[in-house]
């Protein structure tokens, strides 16, 4: 039998809240110990405890990170979905299943291992048999793949942060799961782990958490949020760092946590605290943004800095709650009603979550408005190889005005008057004394005087148009790889990061070039219209429906240039898998060049 | 020109011209504004003043104009002033709403904003009707009210001085927009008190809601009013003994900022640090078809929620860039955690 190295993907399926995340996350720490290019993928559902959760690891020496598209080694714990799990198995695939559960395994042509899984966790502690039956399946497949002993022990003690007891009881399940398989089978697993050279710089993290942190260094002085899956972790989080990185002297901290009654005054405290200079967040999932549209739009009209990350679950309504998606592009971009647009910063690896975190504050205060950090559940919530993240920029505060000197030294000071023609005007504080006035959200002119003047309303309509359209060239602008056939390119954004070298390779396999654009910020970078304007076509690649950015590309790109531009935009709630979103640009390809 | 203890005249407390209807009972809560914060000597640019959306929103354009304000959206004045609260704790921070502000539409916020004890004053302008929009009824009016393009309301009223107290509310007064003495007394402790201080001020509004069965008219709180105590506000910089007390009983209430607040009985006698109490005197005077002003309830010992947060002595916003950032160093011992 060929063994494969290094290159395939296990999916364990198991029921909710049975402590199998801790038996997975160790599977998935020892491999990347060894230095083995791994992502992890928790597919679970909105529940507690009880209904089906799979967890898909990858490995992948090419690096890949998607979720492959067959699954190598099965392990069956889960009465609710067995039947369904084996059926799609292909032939040749490892099953290693709970043989206690007592269902049938009617398949002859895969490799079994059943593993009385449960009598062996009960031989051990009867009480906890249900949480530690998880613990022998990775025994068993530590031995089947050859995970490296020492590393697996350190991973044990790791995920039970060194509690004693907890990590030897573990630590035994997983032995009696190696010494199952050694005593009791003599097939070969055609499987295998070999070692690779870890990057000593690189850790494993998710999204979420890399948000967290970018945010704490970043200077965020209010936390507002009410707790909403799949953005929950980013403020629990940060409150898990602050007694850490933003204590004071006298043990008092630097920023304030409220947990709101709902997202609307969630974003009414992030308002609020912009306007008194702070450096206020929010985070939350599309329901939210929802609730807190008004509040986007009062930002936007009367000026006011604040960060919201909407970490994408899988929409309409409450939709698929723990299932991901690209689905509130559009809805961030144009957010509140009347006409608005906002500044959408749009991280593509946990780097970048991080890097955005802190990014965010100083584009806000910059543009005194909302800036969005649109993440979602895949990228957010799934466990990514970081190398590090660098120390954040010198911190940009923004026009804001501490004395009466940098007043008199603005001829003609009004809140609203642009000054310096980027149509960013110049703010003062409360409690400073200096220039006071009262905020609004209805119209007013640029004494911030209320005035409903035709002339008056249209003049400053255009020029929040002009300062949010100068934020093109200074946020983060897209990142290229072009071929030199400059035949096809793709644009995409966000968590599709983690799919496109592998759709890119299978493209390349069917003879196929094609260049890629990662935009990382909206409003789209002038680079976009040139990326557009090189390229013969132009696939839109993204995991919603509808072809959200590509609706805002036809909008806003030249109009000869639309024709080229296609979309391709699918969205099932699952992370994008390569050979699908393949077969998809070949097939727009082929009907449009045809 | 009269100036007061820390010499600034109350032109200084004073703000643009009213664009409500003449009579308007919000105009005189202005000036009570206006007057309690010039006489208490409070800086104008340390006052934040805050409203939702409403006739009662509009006002912080009529008062205070050396302040910085927030005219917000409808029913979430609450969210934004926690906000700005605990960015700038030093702040004294003056909230004004409606009856639909806050008894409807933001009665969410209300509530929240009252169980974080968020330091505030809370000023209700309640004159049971929505007018901006012409007339509709809000959800503190009277249950059989009859307008004339309606049926009568069937519901029955939130009384959010009740509300506040089951709350936790630590500062609970009602009192009415035409009674200026009394008014401006509470108004004066509000602003001196810790914690949040709601006022639901009686406000009859001339245009909709005035004729005389009307409960919140100016006739029929006229004669229906019953006045808890009679009140004497003083400050930290007026000797105590300055104030000439009246034959009766009196007490003396200290407030945050060491003013005092002198309760001089006149009926019934009424202890404010009683819930039970106060909750009583709410529903005899609603059985009584009544209004039972003055200060309800009283309790200055429960934290404020900057209190709550442990939020470092200076404020928030005015912390310096090394203060919100943390080292190079940190994040490297960061780093090197994560990759133990």
């Amino acid at each position: 039998m060929e063994t494969i190295v290094n290159d395939f993907t296990f999916n364990i399926a198991t029921a909710n809240g049975t402590g199998s995340q801790s038996a997975n996350l160790i599977l998935l720490q020892t491999m990347f110990e060894m230095g083995v290019p791994v992502s992890g993928k928790n597919l679970f559902p909105s529940n507690i405890s009880g209904l089906p959760t799979w967890y898909i690891i990858r490995v992948s020496d090419a690096g890949y990170q998607a979720p492959g598209d067959r699954t190598h080694i099965q392990v069956l714990m889960n009465k609710a979905t067995w039947e369904d799990d084996i059926e799609t198995l292909e032939s040749g695939t490892v099953l290693i299943y709970n043989s206690d559960v007592k269902m049938p395994v009617e398949r002859d042509d895969l490799i079994l291992y059943p593993i009385p899984m449960t009598k062996i966790a009960r031989g051990l502690n009867p009480k906890l048999a249900r949480m530690i039956a998880n613990m022998v399946y990775v025994g068993v497949i530590a031995e089947l793949i050859g995970l490296d002993r020492g590393i697996l022990d350190k991973a044990v003690s790791k995920q039970f942060n060194g509690k004693e007891k907890a990590i030897e009881l573990n630590a035994t399940a997983i032995e009696l799961g190696r010494e199952y398989i050694c005593e009791n089978f003599e097939q070969m697993c055609p499987f295998e782990i070999e070692s690779r050279e870890k990057n000593p710089d690189s850790f494993i993290i998710d999204g979420n958490e890399a948000v967290a942190l970018g945010s704490v260094f970043g200077g965020i002085t209010l936390l507002s949020w009410y707790p909403i899956t799949p953005s929950t972790s980013i403020a629990e989080g940060i409150i898990s760092y602050l007694p850490r990185l933003r204590s004071d002297e006298n043990e008092k901290v630097t920023c304030a946590v409220i947990q709101s009654e709902d997202e609307l005054a969630a974003a009414g405290m992030v308002v609020g605290s912009g306007w008194a200079g702070g450096r206020a967040m929010t985070c939350t999932s599309g329901p939210g943004i929802s609730l807190m549209s008004e509040f986007v739009g009062l930002a936007y009209f009367s000026e006011v800095p604040g960060v919201i990350w909407d970490v994408n679950r899988v929409g309409p309504s409450t939709g698929l709650p723990t299932r991901t998606q690209q689905g509130d592009l559009s809805m961030l971009y144009e957010v509140g009603h009347g006409d608005t647009k906002h500044l959408v910063l749009i991280p593509g690896n946990v780097e970048e979550c991080f890097e955005f975190g802190w990014r965010a504050f100083d584009l806000a205060e910059r543009y005194q408005t909302i800036v969005f950090g649109f993440s979602d559940l895949d990228l957010g919530m799934n466990r990514w190889i970081c190398n590090g993240f660098d120390y954040p920029e010198k911190m940009d505060r923004g026009k804001v005005l501490h004395s009466q000197e940098e007043i008199d030294a603005i001829e003609n000071f009004g809140r609203y008057r642009d000054v310096d023609g980027d149509g960013i005007c110049y703010r003062t504080l409360p409690g400073s004394g200096l220039e006071p006035m009262l905020y609004r959200g209805t119209g007013h002119d640029e004494d911030a005087v209320y005035s409903e003047n035709p002339e008056v309303y249209v003049a400053n309509m255009e020029r929040l148009k002009r300062k949010i359209d100068g934020a093109r060239t200074v946020l983060p602008q897209p990142i290229l790889r072009e071929e030199p056939e400059k035949q096809v390119g793709i644009i995409y954004y966000g968590s599709m990061e983690n799919t496109i070298q592998e759709i890119d390779d299978i493209l390349e396999e069917s003879g196929l070039k094609v260049s890629q654009c990662r935009l990382r910020s909206l409003p789209i970078s002038p680079v976009v219209e040139e990326f557009v304007d090189n390229h013969e076509q132009i696939i839109v690649l993204e995991v919603n429906r509808d072809g959200q950015l590509y609706g805002i590309l036809r909008k806003e790109l030249p109009i000869e240039l639309v024709p080229r531009v296609h979309s391709v935009a699918f969205s099932d709630g699952l992370p994008p898998r390569a050979r699908k979103y393949s077969e998809m640009i070949r097939e727009k390809l082929l009907e449009v060049m045809s | 020109m009269k100036l007061n203890i820390i010499e600034l005249p109350k032109d200084d407390y004073k703000g643009g011209p009213s664009s409500l209807c003449p009579g308007c009972g919000h105009d005189q809560i202005s000036n009570v504004v206006i007057n309690a914060a010039w006489e208490n000597g409070v800086q104008p640019e340390k006052i934040a003043k805050m409203s939702g959306i409403g006739c009662s929103s509009k006002t912080p354009a009529y008062f205070l104009g050396k302040s910085h304000g927030f005219n917000t959206l409808h029913g979430r004045m609450p969210s934004v002033t926690t906000g700005a609260n605990v960015t700038n704790k030093d702040l004294h921070y003056i909230g004004v709403s409606g009856d639909g502000d806050s008894a409807s539409i933001g009665i969410g916020q209300f509530v929240h904003a009252i169980r974080r004890n968020l330091n505030m004053v809370y000023i209700i302008e309640n004159n049971g009707v929505y007018g901006l929009t012409k007339g509709q009824y809000s959800a503190t009016v009277e249950k059989g009210s009859q307008k004339r393009k309606a049926d009568a309301n069937e519901s029955p009223p939130i009384d959010l001085c009740a509300m506040a107290i089951n709350l936790g509310c630590t500062f609970v007064a009602r009192s009415f927009s035409g009674s200026k003495k009394q008014l401006t007394s509470i108004m004066k402790a509000a602003i001196s008190h810790r914690g949040t201080a709601v006022i639901d001020v009686i406000s009859p509004c001339v245009t909709f809601s005035n004729n005389d069965e009307s409960f919140r008219s100016y006739g029929y709180v006229k004669d229906n009013q019953s006045e808890l105590h009679s009140y004497d506000y003083i400050p930290t910089f007026q000797p105590i003994e300055a104030v000439e007390v009246p034959e009766g009983e009196y007490k003396d209430i200290t407030l945050f900022d060491g003013s005092t607040l002198r309760l001089e009985t006149i009926g019934e006698d009424h202890d404010p640090t009683d819930a039970v109490g106060a909750l009583s005197q709410i529903h005899q005077a609603e059985q009584d078809q009544r209004h039972v002003t003055g200060l309800l309830y009283y309790n200055p010992e429960p934290k404020t929620l900057d209190e709550m947060l442990n939020l470092s002595d200076t404020p928030l916003a005015e912390l310096d860039i090394d203060k919100l950032r943390p080292s190079e160093d940190d994040l490297a011992s960061l780093l090197a955690d994560f990759r133990a």
